[in-house]
């Protein structure tokens, strides 16, 4: 029993991670119908980032909660620039274009991000110091759990908690939702469009920079290309949890991460991407908006 | 008399040519195929760098058999396609014998073109399948896979008298392959392998097979795959509370492993051919101190220097047999005993194995250096 509880914490790490990432999807696609393929890179830019911080102003003040915190903020700061300008450079020019265009100049952005991140700081593994978390272990009657899966299980539930009271208690919230169904008539209803989307990037990129930031402290190693694969699993999390639906992506991150794990940990590793594909493809023949996703009527 | 112009001209022509020619036949070639960019770049310049080294000291001498030795790099990026292209390369510019290369991927897909056109080659290729061609053109300079499995096996059942072994490894062919073989020759030495798992490089999270291993509660966990991942595994498997001893293979012996691993790197145990410093030999000590004086660091790994035994063996050859033949040099090579290297003793077998290899187990201490533990 304590060996499926210890899969099932390994898969709540993971999936929450997942989550955060396919926030950052979703919120973008339910306000723009456009995929950012460039998201994944983003977060690996995010720990790359988060490391320089790290390593360049503390490098030998060791571990505190204040050096973790200004860390974290700095590098999300940064991330949100750089999801801000991602939009006004690739995705705002296009935004009255065919929808392939506007794919397809995220797929480039996206390598853009990726290559930069190689010639900025290489083509091999960076590691993170080990001491930015406490390396505190809790053993709960044999299910063993790290101070730093702790944090990112923590940390990511407030942060969606707070982003969904953000959607559907605030003005800004109700305008982000109004955009999200109508753009024109958000418009005449006097919602300054450019504002809402620059938001949406900002909070997106900045979760996702918290997503890479504990991928960094919780895997160590990172490389320059790790954004293709948390990027791609985040999407398919998005799309099982119906994809443009923030409580979605929230579930499909958590299922998909449980699903990994219980694969992983009772069949094979080798086949968790494999069965992971074949869910989503099941998920889409019975549930084509996804799990969460509701029945779209045909715009006419 | 007007026609003798042009027939002055070709002769001088002619004789043009054949200076040429003959200033071509006093150069020997020596050939070096490794990866000299892409992911394995720092080996592969480690090892042409040391190539050059010995080729420049022994010109300085007054070169071999009265002649120059010229050094021909390609650089195959570690990969089977670049190796091909490179070994026609070689061939075509006509060299004795190649250096290299790396991998073993590489050098399989080179090994038939080399064998074809007579053209020597030393590996530091640790696959099993290199020398299972027989070809007499090809020797390995460091150690087979298999060779390393069985030391480890009778390490961790005879010495150690592990009772519960977990053996883990990816999907590469020379992870699977020594993980295969670390599992038959631990049976043969009547250990009890309870588990025989693998990971999928680079997914970083391996916290579900650990979780799943955890619960067979086993005393020791072999991991033959690389450093990237087998640092991690050795981070999860502490985090998960496993109380195993964790061994790592030959490609875990990398100082990115104890990063990896942080504070869990501690008492870890690896096991592979001596490292450079390590070496007992004299040789060893003298050819890092060239070459640190003249590339102002020190060989990235033992690999440079397998090679470099690797082509100081043919170098000895072409001197002792004076022939350029290279038929005559690999007789030569195979009948050779216990030619002083500078990773030790140097013998080949008939199918171009170099035999009687040295292993080491290395703990890793507090302050990440290594610590000799096997009798």
């Amino acid at each position: 029993m304590d060996i499926f509880l210890q899969q099932i914490v390994n898969g709540l790490t993971i999936g929450s991670l997942y989550a955060l990432v396919a926030l950052g999807y979703t919120m973008v696609y339910g306000v723009m119908k456009l995929i950012n393929f460039a998201h994944g890179d983003l977060v690996a830019l995010s720990a790359f980032a988060g490391l320089t911080i790290y390593t360049s102003i503390f490098a030998d003040g060791g571990t505190s909660i204040i050096a973790v915190i200004t860390v974290f903020m700095f590098t999300a700061a940064i991330i949100a620039v750089v999801g801000v300008l991602l939009e006004r450079l690739a995705y705002r020019p296009l935004r009255t274009a065919p929808r392939l265009s506007a794919v397809v100049s995220a797929l480039g952005a996206g390598l853009v991000i990726q290559n930069s991140i190689m010639l900025i700081w290489g083509p091999n593994m960076k590691i993170f110091p080990s001491d930015l978390f406490p390396s505190t272990i809790y053993d709960i009657n044999g299910v063993v759990i790290t101070f730093t899966q702790l944090m990112i299980l923590i940390f990511s539930s407030v942060l969606m908690i707070a982003l969904y009271l953000f959607i559907n208690k605030t003005k800004i919230g109700t305008a982000i939702r109004a955009v999200a169904i109508d753009q024109d008539a958000a418009k005449l209803m006097g919602i300054n469009v450019n504002k809402i989307i620059m938001i949406i990037f900002i909070i997106g990129s900045a979760l996702g920079a918290v997503a890479g930031l504990f991928i960094g402290i919780y895997y160590r190693g990172i490389t320059f290309d790790m954004g293709w694969m948390y990027g791609l699993n985040a999407f398919v999390a998005a799309i099982i949890g119906g994809i443009g639906n923030i409580p979605g992506a929230m579930f499909g991150g958590l299922m998909l991460g449980l699903f990994n794990a219980l694969i992983s940990g009772y069949i094979s590793s080798a086949w968790a991407e494999t069965f992971t594909f074949m869910l989503l493809i099941v998920v889409l023949i019975f549930r084509p908006t996804g799990i969460l996703g509701e029945k779209v009527a045909e715009k006419v | 008399m007007k026609n003798m112009l042009p027939k002055l001209a070709a002769s001088a022509a002619v004789c043009a040519l054949l200076v040429t020619a003959g200033s071509a036949a006093d150069v020997i070639k020596i050939g070096v195929q490794v990866p000299i960019t892409g992911k394995y770049a720092n080996e592969g310049q480690s090892i042409d760098d040391g190539v050059k080294l010995v080729i420049d000291q022994l010109n300085a001498k007054g070169g071999l058999l009265g002649k120059q030795l010229k050094v021909v790099t390609c650089d195959d990026e570690g990969k089977a396609q670049k190796a091909a292209i490179c070994a026609r390369k070689l061939v075509n510019e006509g060299v004795l014998a190649v250096i290299g290369s790396y991998t073993s991927g590489a050098t399989e897909a080179a090994q038939t073109t080399y064998y074809r056109n007579k053209t020597l080659q030393t590996s530091d290729g640790t696959s099993d399948s290199l020398t299972k061609h027989k070809y007499w053109t090809f020797f390995r300079n460091s150690f087979q896979n298999s060779a390393q499995a069985t030391f480890t096996a009778k390490y961790l059942v005879k010495e150690k008298g592990y009772k519960k072994i977990v053996v883990i490894s990816d999907y590469s062919s020379y992870a699977v392959g020594l993980a295969d073989s670390a599992v038959k020759s631990i049976k043969a030495e009547g250990g009890n392998v309870i588990y025989q798992g693998k990971i999928k490089s680079g997914t970083q999270n391996f916290t579900a097979v650990l979780t799943k291993i955890k619960s067979m509660k086993p005393d020791a966990i072999y991991f033959s795959g690389y450093y990237t991942d087998g640092g991690l595994i050795r981070a999860q498997q502490e985090q998960l509370g496993i109380k195993a001893d964790f061994i790592g293979g030959d490609s875990n012996d990398n100082p990115d492993f104890m990063k990896l691993a942080g504070k869990s790197a501690k008492g870890t145990l690896l096991v592979n051919f001596p490292t450079p410093d390590f070496l007992p030999y004299d040789a060893a000590k003298v050819f890092i101190k060239d070459y640190n004086a003249k590339y102002g660091k020190d060989p990235s790994s033992v690999w440079a220097l397998m090679n470099v035994d690797g082509l100081n063996a043919i170098l000895h050859a072409v001197r002792k047999t004076k022939s350029l033949d290279t038929k005559t040099i690999s007789n030569y090579l195979h009948a050779l005993k216990d030619f002083p290297g500078i990773t030790g003793p140097i013998t080949f077998r008939e199918d171009g194995e170099r035999i009687n290899t040295k292993f080491n187990v290395y703990e890793i201490q507090a302050d990440n250096s290594y610590k000799i533990i096997n009798k």
